[in-house]
């Protein structure tokens, strides 16, 4: 289940953006709903560049508590394995994780992070990373 | 089945799709180009290649285990992997050439005949030519395992974390190499099928194939070195 993205310059206030599913991470934090979720997700350092170690964060406002959550890699079209990065709850109950985005040697950079909430469905975050 | 099972079936099921996928996309058009005219000698050919290209996916996956760290060896190969890949294109174009104007290549049966020679064009052909014993085939399959692919650095990733888990380095290591043999044993099937089928097509539709394949060798020859510039 994939629903529209809202995407913000600043992660506590995630605005919708007028290009639909999109987010843009070189700016901003992106939110999305799903059942009586909001989740914003965020990745940092910014820009956010293929083949760099990157921190993604998850903020989960509703609904039941997880200790930890899966955010899985995958380019739209193109079978790139696969590439799950662990969030992790911290104490102020952001989750967090380390994780790579693959370069693709045929140039494209366009990619999908999924999160999976059991019992809910799944978030679908669509981004651009930098070569 | 453990977890650290799963993760090999994981990598092994990953080179399975990936091979009919994405490395057919991405790699078949080099694995045709050296297939066309090996004739009888294709199935150990074939075999020292991807041998040869295992060989180096298990010591970059042993590299990656052994330091838990995808982002160091990447960037440490990446001017390595700029050369491979812009010396594949510039002999993909030569060879290319030499096949869409039907030069012979070593004269077996069923190659085509000479009917325009270019000088430039042929000794990159005899070069080639030249060297094309079976010998040369695990080297280059050493090489060419080093091609940038997407999906070979998500098995690095993998590998890496794998690695960074472990108690120790050596752990890292066998376990990095591991998962990437699996890997490589994966994508096998595709790339050996689609090496055979190049053979048998090559032999069915001759001048018409050679011609239609030497012209996608210098349009992925060229590919390859917009890739390795860029």
């Amino acid at each position: 289940m994939t629903v529209p993205c809202v995407c913000a310059k600043e992660h506590a206030h995630a605005s919708p953006v007028s290009d639909g599913s999109r987010c843009d991470f070189q700016y901003g934090a992106c939110a999305k709903n799903i059942s009586n979720l909001e989740v914003t997700l965020d990745i940092a350092p910014k820009p956010v560049k293929a083949m760099k170690e990157l921190l993604f964060s998850v903020v989960v406002k509703g609904g039941k508590r997880y200790d930890s959550l899966v955010l899985d890699l995958t380019m739209p079209g193109m079978y790139m394995g696969a590439n799950k990065v662990i969030l992790k709850r911290s104490a102020d109950g952001i989750y967090t994780g380390k994780g790579i985005i693959p370069k693709c040697p045929s140039g494209k950079k366009f990619w999908s992070a999924s999160i999976d909430f059991p019992g809910k469905g799944s978030v679908e975050f669509f981004f651009d990373v930098v070569y | 089945m453990s977890s650290i099972e799963s993760v090999y079936l994981l990598m092994l099921t990953t080179g399975l799709l990936g091979g009919f996928g994405h490395c057919s996309g991405m790699c078949g058009p080099v694995v045709a180009a050296y297939s066309l005219g090996l004739g009888e000698r294709r199935l150990i050919t074939h075999l020292l290649y991807n041998l040869g290209r295992i060989t180096t996916y298990c010591i970059l996956g042993g590299i990656a285990g052994m330091t838990g760290s995808f982002v160091s060896l990447a960037g440490s190969i990446s001017n390595l992997q700029n050369i491979v890949i812009a010396v594949t294109g510039g002999a993909m174009i030569v060879m290319g050439l030499g096949i869409a104007t039907r030069l012979r290549l070593t004269g077996r049966k069923g190659e085509v005949s000479v009917n325009r020679l270019n000088s430039l064009v042929l000794r990159g052909m005899k070069s080639i030519s030249e060297t094309r014993g079976i010998g040369v085939y695990y080297p280059m399959g050493l090489i060419l395992g080093f091609i940038p692919c997407g999906l070979l650095y998500t098995v690095l990733i993998a590998a890496a974390g794998a690695g960074a888990a472990s108690d120790s380095r050596i752990e890292g290591l066998l376990r990095g190499t591991a998962m990437l043999f699996l890997f490589g044993l994966g994508t096998l099937p595709a790339l050996f099928l689609i090496g055979q089928l190049t053979v048998l097509a090559g032999e069915k539709l001759k001048s018409m194939f050679y011609r239609v394949s030497g012209g996608l060798m210098i349009l992925t020859g060229i590919v390859f070195i917009f890739r390795a510039v860029r």
